[in-house]
């Protein structure tokens, strides 16, 4: 399998004069172009009372620019088949296209004026608001959901991390214009976005499109001011929301290395052994042996910030304490037990080969690309990931389950009769 | 209007078991795909054994007598592939994506896990526990909720009425001899179609598929599925469902269009769907979402299924907008029929849905996906014909079209409101 992009002699890597940085790599595989272009913003930089900030902001992109109004934007996307869209996420956000090639022109352009000329209308900003805190409430709807929202709370406190990345009803309530302008104007500038392009399209074509939409954009003379994030302080709890479902929710997080932090290829790896697929621990003893659950897994965020190793199950009320107790006893007892060699070298086959298969597509490649790039690791992260994997030892393992795998915050969710017992245990 | 086809870039061979064998090579494509498509999906059950298609699926991975459970699994994924099924009422498939030069290994366990599965009795009451938590999530999920009480209205006592997870109690009757008669007399070669598509010339593929999928076991008799016909809605059936820990009410209208049997004709529908749904600059999304404010959102689907397909407008509202909001769809459904559809509209339609065709075979897991679908509901190469139709299709074509299949005098609406 495609052991590295780096490997691969298609991939551009340039700085314009103005700081943006651009990555090309041409693939003539198929009839399409796909880019993404990164800001170096996420949610992580909004003060508190602003939380959704840049969620908002990403919706907005597309809603006007000084020239365009939001249908002829829409129209303009819509009338030649592309797709383009935004998203934010903690420690970035993106706006992503794909088109057929002969259309990329034109819809590259477009996204980069969104990028550097949005005029967030007063009646768009509405809209968006309206549909933003109806959106807000909809997750109550999904358990799975409020109980990690549950548990993201508990663990991260004042830290940005604690809430979804779009905001509370009272925090988008209060958006106001100014807000957007203010934060578009520090943070959207052209040192802080890195633009992928991976495709049917030469370097040379990629590179000159750019540099025609994005080259002039002016450098700001003072830098992106950052903020000082509150630390994360451990205090495990365990919380419990009552609600008349059909299944609880059981899910177990600990507080866990961020992407620069030396454990952090050895927790992906445990993330792997644990809860990636049919053949991982979880599933197998909680799920295959034991009929305990439909979903069971864990996961391990990749973030700039302290991240968190979570691991949840979906079960019968009735087994909601059965459940707590399987989950634990699997994350925990890599403290004591060494992983044999083969479960080891599993792990790695299997972490391994499904990163390569998430290589597939143009846009999951503008995407691994580029995010490495915005999150300061560099391209050559691509290979440097899969060193640091290939290097981590069963005493590696040991130690990082050691040094992280402590006690649990712990988020419950289901029938009250089931779920309050199992809480009040905890004390 | 003539259904045009350009060369299939696939091989389609038919082995002498009566096995069908799609395959595609990918120049530069170091992964692999096989997807094997099952003609046992939900409707291949009889009523009394709902449920039993996908139970299967999942009984499917607990081995044979030379494979214990979760061998194949573990041998996948540790050589860096993925495994997964899904099943529907149509089909059920399995399939891996694996490192090309890992697939000789590998498919031979996919094929015996398929031909020769052992449905271990103290394996299948373990596995019951999974399916019944897995019907306990649906249930929590209201949109589950909502489209099994829109099919059930649609589609009466047709077996896509009824949900692909069967319920609880009849799941609780069934037996493991009854599931491997099920599974005896429908996973048969003339049943089959193997896809292979991605870094593996066609040779080497079919003689690695001969070898896997042989000693078929004789056909059983099994208890068969009495399919009633798709029912012709008789006029508006309208359903209100209150449901707990609800946020926002759901509107969903549904009109059965044709099957695979008029396939020129369901494409049109699609074509329809887009220019009504589809996209900020859509008929319903513009007028409703953007301008008017009536919904937070709105969308239109259309899916194929072999003996019907199905046309969908939904909508996430306000529970007092529901009224007005299901009069003013029906006013647009009825319009369709009455004006003329502008070029530009059609034009961004079909762009909109020619591209999405192209975005969705770009991997040789969609492409397989696509292939095995076609071939399990219809004739594999059918799927080509997609593009040309809808490239056919003008406002003359299309505005019978809406009048025949799309009336607001029949059609089926589900609604939801929070108790």
């Amino acid at each position: 399998m495609t052991a590295s992009l780096l490997q691969a002699p298609r991939l551009h890597r340039t700085v314009l004069a103005n700081g943006l940085t651009v990555l090309v790599l041409e693939n003539p595989v198929a009839d399409i172009v796909s880019a993404r272009l990164f800001i170096r913003a996420g949610s992580t930089l909004e003060v508190a009372h602003q939380a959704g900030l840049v969620s908002f902001l990403m919706g907005l992109l597309t809603k006007g620019t000084e020239r365009l109004s939001s249908m002829a934007i829409a129209e303009t996307v819509e009338s030649v088949g592309a797709s383009l869209g935004t998203d934010a996420a903690a420690d970035y956000s993106v706006i992503s296209l794909k088109t057929v090639s002969a259309d990329f022109a034109e819809i590259f352009a477009l996204a980069a004026t969104l990028l550097r000329q949005p005029s967030f209308p007063l009646d768009e900003i509405e809209l968006e608001r309206k549909l933003t805190l109806q959106q807000i409430r909809s997750m109550q709807e999904q358990p799975f959901t409020l109980a990690f929202n549950q548990l993201r709370q508990a663990m991260y406190g004042e830290h940005p991390y604690a809430l979804p990345g779009i905001g509370t009803e009272a925090t988008v309530s209060a958006i106001v214009q100014s807000d957007l302008i203010d934060f578009h104007h520090q943070h959207m500038r052209p040192d802080n976005v890195v633009v992928t392009i991976v495709g049917r399209i030469t370097p040379e074509a990629a590179l000159a499109q750019v540099e025609q939409a994005l080259g002039d954009w002016p450098v700001l003379p003072q830098p992106a001011p950052v903020l000082a994030l509150p630390a994360v302080t451990t205090a495990p709890t365990c919380s419990a929301i009552a609600q008349e479902t059909n299944q609880a929710i059981v899910m177990v997080g600990y507080p866990a290395a961020s992407v620069t932090h030396p454990a952090y290829a050895a927790l992906k790896l445990i993330n792997t052994y644990l809860g990636n697929g049919l053949s991982s621990r979880l599933f197998v003893e909680l799920r295959e042996k034991r009929g305990l659950a439909y979903d069971v897994s864990a996961f391990y965020p990749t973030r700039l910030g302290p991240s968190q190793f979570v691991a949840y199950i979906g079960t019968a009320p009735e087994n909601a304490a059965t459940a707590l107790e399987g989950l634990r006893f699997e994350v925990e007892r890599l403290q004591t037990t060494v992983l044999s060699d083969e479960e080891l070298q599993s792990a790695k086959n299997k972490l391994l080969g499904q990163y390569a298969l998430g290589k597939q597509t143009n846009a999951q490649i503008a995407q691994l690309l580029g995010w490495y790039e915005i999150l300061g690791l560099g391209v050559e992260y691509d290979q440097q990931f899969q060193d640091m994997v290939a290097a981590v030892t069963v005493l590696d393992a040991e130690a990082v389950a050691q040094e992280f795998f402590h006690s649990p915050y712990i988020s419950l969710l289901g029938p009250e009769d089931f779920v309050a017992p199992v809480a009040a245990a905890q004390d | 209007m003539p259904l045009n086809s350009v060369d299939f870039p696939a091989s389609v061979i038919r082995l002498e078991n009566g096995l069908t064998l799609i395959h595609q090579e990918i120049a530069a494509t170091p992964v692999v795909v096989a997807d094997v498509w099952v003609r046992a999906g939900a409707i291949a059950e009889p009523a009394e054994w709902a449920g039993m298609a996908h139970f299967l699926e999942h009984m499917i991975f607990k081995g044979t007598d030379q494979l214990p459970p979760g061998v194949f699994d573990y041998a996948i994924e540790t050589q860096g592939g993925m495994t997964n099924a899904a099943t529907s009422h149509d089909y059920a498939h399995f399939y891996i994506t694996i490192a090309a030069d890992m697939l000789a290994q590998t498919l031979p366990y996919l094929a015996d896990l398929l031909l020769h599965a052992a449905i271990p009795a103290d394996e299948f009451s373990r596995e019951r526990q999974v399916v019944l938590e897995e019907i306990r999530q649906a249930q929590d999920d209201p949109d589950w909720l909502g489209y099994q009480a829109m099919s059930e209205l649609v589609y009466q006592d047709h077996p896509y009425g009824r949900p692909v997870l069967g319920t609880a109690e009849i799941l609780q009757q069934r037996s493991p001899e009854e599931m491997r008669c099920f599974h005896q007399a429908h996973y048969q070669p003339d049943q089959m179609t193997v896809v292979i598509t991605g870094g593996i010339a066609l040779e080497p593929t079919v003689a690695m598929v001969k070898h896997a999928f042989r000693g078929f076991a004789a056909p059983s008799a099994c208890p068969p599925a009495a399919i009633a016909p798709v029912p012709e809605l008789p006029g508006v059936r309208r359903e209100i469902l209150h449901l707990p820990r609800l946020e926002q009410s759901r509107l969903t209208m549904a009109w059965v269009g044709p099957g695979i049997d008029q396939l020129e004709t369901a494409y049109g529908l699609d074509l329809l769907a887009a220019i009504l749904a589809e996209g900020r600059s859509s008929r319903l999304v513009r007028e409703l979402r953007e301008d008017r404010q009536l919904v937070q959102d709105i969308g239109a689907g259309f899916s194929l299924q072999r003996e019907c397909s199905l046309f969908t407008i939904q909508a996430w509202l306000e529970g007092d907008d529901v009224d007005r909001v299901e009069a003013i769809v029906c006013d647009r459904i009825d319009e369709l029929a009455a004006k003329p559809i502008s070029d530009a509209e059609l034009a961004r339609a079909k762009r909109l849905l020619c591209n999405d065709y192209a975005f969705s075979t770009e991997a040789p897991g969609q492409l397989a996906g696509l292939y095995g679908y076609y071939g399990t509901i219809a004739n594999v190469d059918r799927c080509l014909a997609y593009v040309p139709t809808l490239q056919g299709y003008t406002s003359d074509h299309l505005q019978p079209l809406a009048d025949r299949y799309l009336t607001p005098l029949r059609y089926v609406s589900t609604i939801l409101h929070p108790a």
